[in-house]
């Protein structure tokens, strides 16, 4: 039996505002979990209970404990005194060999195609160079689940879909566990498994849709990806 | 067409002959050297200076002087900035200190200095105290600016401490550190000659300044502050040009 997390009836507030209020979720591990709330439902609150910067108010969270995490995070916090190389460098030094380091950095590196780029520092990448570096460090890290809050978000639509298209990539590689927070639809509809539809403030869980299309057929032009758009609509308007 | 770094060297140099020319053309006017040396007699004074006996130990020990009073202040500010920085008691233990030292006049430190150590120590502690603040209050600055996003990065990714301070703290300290360290170098051997002066040492060019003075040998005392002119630019450009280095880092 595969493991599974589960989060069970969150809540979390700030001062008087509830943000989080009876959430669960239920899911199974290796899975494209994305989150998918309108701005201010707590989504940024639910990747830092789940990361454990802070502790929900009441509720419990059951198959996180002892797991690594990874995040890609909607700026690209990379050091930028250090080159590509040095920066997915940073977070993996600390777990393996100079040798293994080397290997894996090369890896993801190809993966995201910034061989050419490795030694150059942050300012002379692009926008989008950038936003690789991190997912390659995301990934490259050696984590059970990966935490994204809005990567994707303010992107050009060119540059947002070859960097989703990286990431999948990368995904389809090692199914790792992922918690992806959106208010994006598309990207709910190119990236998500199991697709968490939450309410306004205070956040808790409208419903969640199963989306079983594979992510190399997955177009948004397609009837079926239709389909799951208009199960999500019809949950996001549901008073 | 000339490049703009050419160019504006040119200026610099246009700008320089206009000084001598005013000078020259003051030093014509009064014609007293006593009042005011022309540059031409500055100069053979100045040959005259630097081939005295005592020159270079007198050069060689204020810069020596001046090197161990800001070098000292960079330590300890280093050191008790990042602590402060770190420590929020250590920070308002220290703030009345720093206030105090910071404006407290320089005269009267040199004053009480005199009355307190050996004359060659005096324009070290002096120089101490007024470069000090300055050091430590860069780095405090920079502690305070560190990105917090990618403090919370390096955290969430477990990077341990000891790699934080090395990799992430003092990366983003240095360009303010350094940039500190170039105001301070100027300062240095204002306050270095003024103390030299004050407290006469054996050896030093603040000496040889009083002297000059009350030889009313006024070329002289126009040389050795060419002299300090020349050592201050020295420091100076070395310094201007490793913050140059790093200042992509900011």
């Amino acid at each position: 039996m595969s493991m599974s997390f589960a989060l069970s009836n969150i809540h979390k507030k700030f001062g008087d505002l509830y943000v989080l209020q009876g959430l669960n979720m239920n899911v199974e591990e290796h899975k494209l979990i994305c989150i998918l709330g309108p701005s201010g439902c707590g989504k940024t609150t639910l990747l830092n209970i789940i990361s454990g910067v802070f502790p929900p108010d009441q509720g419990e969270l059951l198959g996180f404990a002892g797991k690594t995490i990874s995040y890609l995070f909607q700026e690209t916090r990379l050091l930028r005194w250090k080159t590509v190389e040095e920066n997915i460098d940073f977070v993996l030094k600390d777990q393996f060999t100079k040798h293994q380091r080397s290997e894996i950095i090369k890896r993801y590196v190809d993966m995201v195609g910034l061989r050419e780029f490795k030694n150059y520092r942050p300012d002379k990448l692009s926008g989008g160079m950038k936003q690789r570096v991190a997912i390659a460090r995301a990934f490259a890290y050696p984590a059970d689940i990966l935490l994204m809050d809005e990567p994707f978000k303010g992107l050009d639509l060119q540059l947002k879909t070859t960097l989703m298209q990286a990431f999948v990539d990368l995904w389809l590689m090692d199914h790792r566990s992922v918690f992806f927070v959106t208010h994006d639809i598309d990207e709910a509809l190119l990236l998500g498994e199991e697709i968490y539809v939450l309410n306004e403030r205070p956040g808790s869980v409208k419903g969640v849709i199963s989306h079983r299309i594979p992510h190399n057929e997955r177009n948004l032009d397609s009837k079926n990806m239709r389909q799951v758009e208009r199960e999500i609509y019809q949950l996001l308007t549901v008073p | 067409m000339l490049n703009s770094t050419t160019k504006n060297s040119l200026y610099s140099v246009a700008s320089m002959l206009a000084l001598l020319l005013v000078w020259k053309l003051l030093a014509l006017y009064w014609h007293q050297e006593l009042i005011l040396p022309s540059p031409e007699v500055t100069l053979i004074k100045m040959w005259a200076v630097v081939h005295a006996e005592k020159f270079w130990p007198a050069v060689g020990l204020t810069i020596g002087r001046g090197l161990l009073g800001f070098i000292i202040s960079c330590v300890l500010g280093v050191v008790l900035g990042f602590i402060a920085g770190f420590s929020s008691p250590v920070y308002w233990l220290l703030q009345p200190w720093v206030t105090v030292i910071r404006t407290i006049p320089v005269m009267s430190v040199i004053i009480l200095a005199i009355i307190w150590f050996r004359t060659d120590i005096v324009p070290i502690f002096v120089t101490f105290l007024m470069i000090f603040p300055i050091i430590y209050s860069n780095v405090l600055a920079g502690i305070k600016n560190v990105d917090q996003q990618l403090l919370e990065m390096a955290h969430m990714y477990r990077v341990k401490t000891r790699r934080i301070v090395g990799e992430l703290y003092i990366p983003s300290i240095l360009p303010y550190l350094l940039a500190g360290a170039s105001n301070a170098m100027g300062i240095t051997w204002k306050v270095i000659i003024a103390a030299e002066i004050l407290s006469q040492p054996r050896l030093a060019i603040g000496t040889n300044l009083i002297i000059a003075k009350i030889d009313l040998e006024t070329a002289q005392v126009f040389a050795w502050t060419v002299v300090t002119i020349l050592i201050s630019f020295v420091f100076e450009s070395v310094l201007n040009s490793l913050e140059n280095k790093f200042r992509t880092w900011g």
